[in-house]
C-alpha cells in the first residue's frame, strides 16, 4: 500500500498540479480581499463574516466542482496510454490502487483546504481587521468542508475511472451541483442533499456540543452513508473494469 | 467545403453524448423551477405582481450558468473527440483548410447550444402555462430570456473553443471553465467588460442588447484569432 | 507442476460473438511458447485473461499450477508482461516510466539501469516518452516487463514496430531467456517467420480456437513433401496412374502426388515412360509453414 502510495505521489509530482491546487487559494483571496465589512454587526466577526461570503461560492461551487477535475487528474495519465493495463498486471490489487488514488485526492483537497484558512488569515492581517482569528471555529468549517467533500470526491473518482475524458464525469458533476444553490435555501432539502453538505459544513455556525457545524445524524448519514455507497460502487466497478 | 466538412462533423459527435448534453442543459434549467415552484408557488407567487416576468427572471437565473458550464463541456468534447483518436492529423492531411475546421467546430457548438436555446424556449412556456401565470403570455420577454443569454455568450463559445484545442489537458479547459463560472455567479460586482458577465445581460446601462452585441461581435473577433492561431500551429 | 500455463476450456464471449472459444493451452517450464494468428483470432484477448485483466467467460487457467481467480497477486509477482501497444506515463521519462513500476513491484533501484541496458534504451533514459518512436515505446514496455524478474514474460507481438536491427536484437534477447534466467515466454504473433525463429512450441489459433499445439518440430514435420509431374497427355497419364491405385491430383495440367514414397514415384515414372508419355519435369515441392499456417487458420476461417 506504502509502496503504491509512493508511485502515485511520484506520477502526480511530475505532473503540473501545484496550479490546480491554487485555484482554491486564490478565489478565496480574490473574494475575501473585496468583501466590505462597513455594514453593522461585523465587528469582532470580521473573519466569520469574510468566510461565510467566501463559503457562497467556494463551497457551494468551487469545492465540489474542483474536486472533480482532481480526481480526474488523477486517473488522466492512466488512460492515456494503458496506465490501467499495465498497473493491473502488475502485483498489487485493483482495490490498493483505488484506494491510494483516493487518498492521493483526499489529500490534496485537504492542502487546499488549510490553505483557505491561510489565507483566510492572510487577508486579516492584511487588511488589518484588529481581532484574533477565530482558530477553533475556522479550522472547525475547514476540516468539516473537507469531511463533507470526500463521498462527492469518492463518485468522482468512479466516474474517472469509468470514462476517458473529463467532460462526462464534470458533467454529472454540474448537474448535481447546480441544484445546490436552490437546495441549499430549503431548511427541509439542504440536510439530505450530498452536494449541500460542504457548505452546510463550512457554514459557521453558533458553537453546539457537534464537533462540526452540523448534527452528528446528518453528518453520519448523509455524508457517511453517500460516501459508503459511492466509494463502494467505485470500489466494486475498478474490481470488473476490463483493460 | 465547409458544408461538407459539417457534415462530417455532425457525424463525428454521434454517440458522444453532445446531443444528450444540450438537450439536459434546458431541461435542467426548468426542472429546477418545477422544483422550485412545487416547492413554494404560493411563497413565490407573492413575490411579485407580473407573475410571467417573475417565472422568467427565475428559470433567467440559471441559464447563464448553464450555458456556461454547457458550452465548457461542448467545447471540451469538440477537442478531445481528435485528442483522444490522434484524429488531428489524419483530418488535416485531408485537402481541406485548416481554418474551415476551426470555423465547423464553432459552429457546431453554436448550433447545439441554439437548439438548446429553442428548446429552453419551448419547456420554458409550457411548465409556465401549467403554473397558470395568466393568460397574457409575453412572447418577446421569453425569447429575450432564452436566446439574449445565448447570443452574448457566443465569445465564450469562441474562447473556450479556442482553450480548448490549444490547451491538450482537459483538466486546463475545465477549470477555467469552473473559474469562469464562478466569476458569472458574481458578476453583479464585476465590471461590463468581464466576458463572463455577458450572458446575464447585466450592464450599467441596463440594457441586455449591449450585452448581445459585445457576444457576437467578441464571439467573431475571437473566432478568427482561433482560426489564425490553429492554422499556424503546428498539428501534433 | 507439469505446466506453467495451463488452460481448460477458456472461452470468452463479447454479446454474442465468441472472441476466444474453449481453448485448452498448455505451456511447459522453459518453453518459448509461439502464439500464433491472424489478427483478430483472440491472442489479445486470451493474454489478458491469463493476466487477470479481463475475467474469462467459462474455463479455467491454472498459471504456476494455481489457480488465476484464486491467487492473482502470487501469480502476477512472477510474470512480467506486455498487452497489446505498450503501455507508459507519457509525461514521464524513460527512467520515471519504470521507477513508478519499480515502486510497485518493489526492486532494487539497480534494475532499472540493468533493464534500460538490456532494452538499450540507456542514452535516452531521461527524455519523455511522449516523444519516443513506437519502436523505443516497445522496447521500454519489454523493460517494464522484466524488471522484477519474472519467471514467466508474456509478450503480446513484441517486436511490433521495431525495425529489422531491433527484431532482431529483441528476438535474440528473448531466445536467451529461458537459458539465463530459467525464464517461460508466452509471445504472441501474426509472423510466423517471427516465431519459428525463436520458439520451442507453437500454439494457432484462428477464430478464437486453438488449431494446433504441439513443439515446433511437430509443426515442420507437417510440412509433407509433394511431387509434381509434367508429361504429355495430363488426361491419358493420369488415368495411367490411377490403375496403379495410387491416389493423385490434376491441377492446372500437372499431376499432384503428395507425400508419394521414393518407390512409387519410381513406379509412376517407368509407367509413364513405358506407355509412351513424355515426361518432361519431375519436381518436389515442400510446403512451407506459412503454407501450413494459412490451410490452418483458413480451416478455422470456413465454419
Amino acid at each position: 500500500m506504502v509502496n503504491l502510495l509512493q508511485a502515485e505521489w511520484y506520477k502526480l509530482r511530475k505532473t503540473n498540479i501545484i496550479p490546480f491546487i491554487l485555484t482554491g487559494p486564490l478565489l478565496v483571496l480574490a473574494i475575501a480581499w473585496n468583501v466590505e465589512l462597513d455594514m453593522e454587526g461585523t465587528e469582532g466577526f470580521q473573519y466569520i463574516y469574510t468566510s461565510m461570503m467566501v463559503n457562497l461560492v467556494y463551497a457551494v461551487m468551487f469545492l465540489p466542482l474542483m474536486t472533480g477535475v482532481l480526481a480526474a487528474i488523477i486517473c488522466r495519465y492512466e488512460h492515456q496510454a494503458g496506465g490501467w493495463k499495465q498497473l493491473f498486471a502488475l502485483p498489487t490489487t485493483r482495490g490498493k490502487v483505488y484506494v491510494s488514488k483516493f487518498v492521493i485526492i483526499i489529500s490534496i483537497t485537504l492542502i487546499m483546504q488549510l490553505l483557505y484558512a491561510l489565507v483566510l488569515l492572510a487577508v486579516g492581517l492584511m487588511k488589518d481587521y484588529g481581532e484574533p482569528f477565530p482558530m477553533v471555529l475556522i479550522v472547525k468549517s475547514v476540516l468539516g468542508g473537507w469531511v463533507a467533500t470526500l463521498p462527492l470526491i469518492a463518485l468522482q473518482l468512479w466516474l474517472s475511472t469509468l470514462f476517458k475524458s473529463f467532460a462526462a464525469p464534470f458533467a454529472v458533476n454540474v448537474i448535481f451541483t447546480i441544484p445546490t444553490i436552490l437546495v441549499m435555501n430549503s431548511e427541509k432539502f439542504a440536510p439530505y442533499y450530498p452536494w449541500a453538505q460542504p457548505f452546510a459544513m463550512m457554514y459557521i455556525a453558533e458553537d453546539k456540543r457537534d464537533v462540526f457545524f452540523i448534527p452528528w445524524e446528518q453528518l453520519l448519514t448523509v455524508v457517511g452513508g453517500s460516501f459508503i455507497v459511492f466509494f463502494l460502487v467505485g470500489y466494486i466497478y475498478l474490481q470488473r473494469k476490463e483493460v | 467545403m465547409i458544408t461538407q466538412l459539417l457534415r462530417a462533423e455532425w457525424l463525428k459527435i454521434k454517440r458522444k453524448g453532445l446531443w444528450f448534453l444540450a438537450l439536459l442543459g434546458p431541461i435542467g434549467v426548468v426542472a429546477l423551477q418545477m422544483v422550485n415552484y412545487g416547492v413554494r408557488k404560493d411563497y413565490l407567487l407573492a413575490q411579485s405582481d407580473d407573475d410571467w416576468g417573475y417565472y422568467l427572471s427565475n428559470v433567467g437565473g440559471f441559464t447563464p450558468m448553464a450555458l456556461i458550464l454547457g458550452l465548457v463541456i461542448l467545447t471540451s468534447l469538440m477537442a478531445s473527440i481528435e485528442n483522444e483518436s490522434n484524429g488531428w492529423k489524419q483530418w488535416i492531411a485531408l485537402p481541406i483548410s485548416k481554418m474551415s475546421v476551426y470555423a465547423s467546430k464553432f459552429i457546431i457548438v453554436a448550433v447545439l447550444l441554439f437548439v438548446s436555446s429553442c428548446v429552453l424556449t419551448i419547456l420554458t412556456l409550457l411548465y409556465g402555462r401549467t403554473l397558470e401565470l395568466g393568460e397574457n403570455i409575453p412572447w418577446l420577454q421569453l425569447l429575450m430570456n432564452s436566446f439574449y443569454p445565448y447570443l452574448a455568450s457566443l465569445a465564450l463559445v469562441g474562447l473556450h473553443l479556442w482553450i480548448a484545442i490549444i490547451s491538450q489537458h482537459q483538466g486546463v479547459t475545465i477549470t477555467i471553465g469552473i473559474m469562469g463560472v464562478i466569476i458569472c455567479m458574481m458578476s453583479y460586482y464585476l465590471p461590463d467588460w468581464v466576458i463572463w458577465k455577458w450572458p446575464t445581460l447585466m450592464n450599467d446601462w441596463n440594457n441586455p442588447l449591449i450585452n448581445v452585441a459585445l457576444g457576437v461581435g467578441a464571439a467573431i473577433i475571437l473566432l478568427v484569432i482561433g482560426m489564425w492561431d490553429f492554422n499556424r500551429r503546428d498539428v501534433a | 507442476m507439469e505446466y506453467i500455463i495451463e488452460t481448460k476450456q477458456l472461452s470468452k464471449t463479447f454479446g454474442r460473438e465468441k472472441a476466444v472459444n474453449s481453448i485448452n493451452m498448455c505451456i511447459k517450464q522453459g518453453e518459448i511458447y509461439g502464439f500464433l494468428g491472424p489478427n483478430g483470432a483472440g491472442k489479445t484477448t486470451t493474454i489478458r485473461m491469463l493476466l487477470g485483466l479481463m475475467k474469462a467467460s467459462s474455463g479455467s487457467i491454472q498459471v504456476f499450477g494455481k489457480d488465476i481467480t484464486k491467487n492473482k497477486l502470487e501469480i502476477l509477482r512472477n510474470i512480467g508482461s506486455l498487452v497489446e501497444n505498450p503501455s507508459y506515463y507519457p509525461h514521464l521519462t524513460a527512467y520515471e516510466n519504470l521507477e513508478v513500476i519499480r515502486k510497485v513491484v518493489n526492486v532494487p533501484k539497480a534494475r532499472i539501469d540493468e533493464v534500460l541496458e538490456i532494452v538499450r534504451l540507456s542514452d535516452v533514459m531521461s527524455k519523455k516518452v511522449k516523444g519516443f518512436s513506437l519502436g523505443m515505446k516497445q522496447r521500454l514496455g519489454i523493460a517494464a516487463a522484466l524488471l522484477h524478474q519474472p519467471k514467466l514474460l508474456i509478450l503480446d507481438e513484441p517486436t511490433n514496430g521495431l525495425d529489422p536491427a531491433g527484431i532482431i536484437e529483441i528476438r535474440e534477447l528473448i531466445k536467451s531467456l529461458p537459458a539465463k534466467y530459467g525464464m517461460t515466454v508466452l509471445i504472441s504473433s501474426h509472423l510466423l517467420s517471427e516465431i519459428d525463429q525463436m520458439a520451442t512450441s507453437v500454439g494457432v489459433v484462428s477464430k478464437g480456437e486453438l488449431v494446433f499445439q504441439d513443439s515446433i518440430g511437430q509443426m515442420r514435420q507437417i510440412a509433407k513433401s509433394k511431387i509434381i509431374i509434367q508429361c504429355s497427355d495430363v488426361m491419358a497419364a493420369s488415368e495411367r496412374i490411377q490403375e496403379l491405385e495410387i491416389p493423385l491430383e490434376v491441377i492446372q495440367d500437372r499431376i499432384h502426388l503428395s507425400q508419394p514414397t521414393d518407390q512409387c514415384v519410381a513406379q509412376v515414372v517407368s509407367t509413364l515412360v513405358h506407355s509412351g508419355h513424355q515426361v518432361y519435369r519431375v519436381e518436389e515441392v515442400k510446403r512451407s509453414l506459412e503454407d501450413i499456417f494459412l490451410q490452418m487458420t483458413e480451416k478455422g476461417q470456413r465454419r
